[in-house]
């Protein structure tokens, strides 16, 4: 298992977050969406991470005992189902017949706090790669 | 009886460390000098196919470190550049012995 | 060639690389839920001269398990990340240091 298959690994990592990140940014934007075009308020959603072992277009498939070092993916998008807060504003436009306007069940608050953890952890997969590429130079540096 | 130290066959070790002289003399003296030169090869041999299966297993992407194969690559070249100087040496001592037999 | 001590360098190198692997994996799973630590003890690898097969992959451990089940710390994979970057160069940079001595040593009598 080379040193470089971390490259993949790292960029396994970055792609994961990002597309966390990505989500929690779109949750934070429709905090007070209270119509989709599905109908309803719009719904939270989340990013399910599962380690996937992380291929790269150079390796064989007989790699070594050690087998292909974890990566992570993005095993699914799930969406919460659950019942959205309702909140009472009769003079709202989607108010329904008791007044009431259904808003997606979202604290900003914590998706903040989300995002910026999937910043830092986006930043640490970069440092993986760029400290990789610096070992990388140094074994090339033993022809010297 | 003249003793080629060159084989047929023509790796380019074989070839440089033992260049196709001719070694006239009584074959003890000359079989001595040829066991020294002949291990001398050998080990560089070794050494270089080592170098070549670790190269060859790192640029296939089976798992074998960078630094591995660079490692070996490393040792094989120092395994012929003292080749070649063990080589530069038998034959001086070689020649020398034989002036002195003159 | 190159025994002894730069055999030790050598291995370990390898040693270094297969920690750095594990940290990357560590890092790239910091949020996976269920996910645990993987180390390796760098110590007792670097001792057993097993060179051959690639050492033994354990679960860190002391580590605080969070509600998903995942005890990833990315302040110790970071601190990991840059303490291997900086063992393998002095490592490396040791085992320049002997190939270039030893090319000296075979051609300081040279010119023969």
């Amino acid at each position: 298992m080379s040193l470089f298959s971390l490259l993949s690994v790292s960029a396994s990592g970055m792609s994961a977050q990002r597309a966390r990140a990505e989500l929690l940014v779109e949750n934070l934007a429709n905090a007070e969406t209270t119509r989709t075009p599905e109908g309803g308020p719009y719904r939270r959603k989340d990013a399910v991470f599962t380690t996937q072992p992380a291929e790269s277009p150079f390796s064989s498939i007989f790699e070594s005992q050690l087998g292909r070092p974890d990566g992570v993916g993005v095993s699914e998008v799930v969406v919460d189902n659950s019942d959205p807060e309702r909140r009472y504003l009769p003079g709202h436009p989607d108010a329904d017949k008791d007044g009431y306007v259904a808003f997606p069940r979202i604290n900003p608050a914590e998706d903040m706090v989300d995002l910026m953890g999937a910043t830092r952890s986006y930043q640490a997969n970069v440092a993986a790669i760029s400290s990789v590429k610096d070992m990388i130079q140094r074994s090339i540096d033993l022809l010297r | 009886m003249p003793l080629p130290i060159s084989s047929i066959t023509i790796p380019a070790t074989r070839e440089a460390i033992a260049p196709a002289i001719q070694m006239p003399g009584d074959s003890r003296t000359s079989g001595e000098f040829r066991g020294v030169l002949e291990g001398a090869i050998n080990s560089v041999e070794k050494s270089g196919a080592q170098a070549e299966q670790s190269v060859s297993n790192f640029l296939s992407g089976s798992g074998e470190e960078l630094h591995t194969a660079i490692l070996a690559t490393q040792r094989a070249d120092l395994a012929f550049e003292l080749g070649l100087q063990v080589r530069n040496k038998v034959v001086a001592a070689y020649q020398e012995v034989m002036r002195l037999q003159m | 060639m190159l025994n002894g001590l730069a055999g030790k360098l050598e291995q370990y190198l390898d040693l270094l690389s297969a920690r750095q692997k594990l940290v990357a994996s560590n890092i790239a799973n910091a949020d996976t839920p269920g996910y645990k630590t993987q180390d390796i003890d760098f110590q007792t690898e670097f001792q057993n001269a097993a060179a051959g097969l690639g050492p033994h992959v354990i679960e860190a451990n002391g580590l605080p398990v969070r509600n998903d089940g995942n005890n990833v710390s990315i302040d110790r994979e970071s601190r990991l990340l840059a303490e291997n970057d900086l063992r393998f160069n002095i490592a490396s940079n040791l085992m320049r240091d002997k190939i270039r001595i030893l090319k000296e040593a075979i051609n300081g009598g040279n010119g023969s």
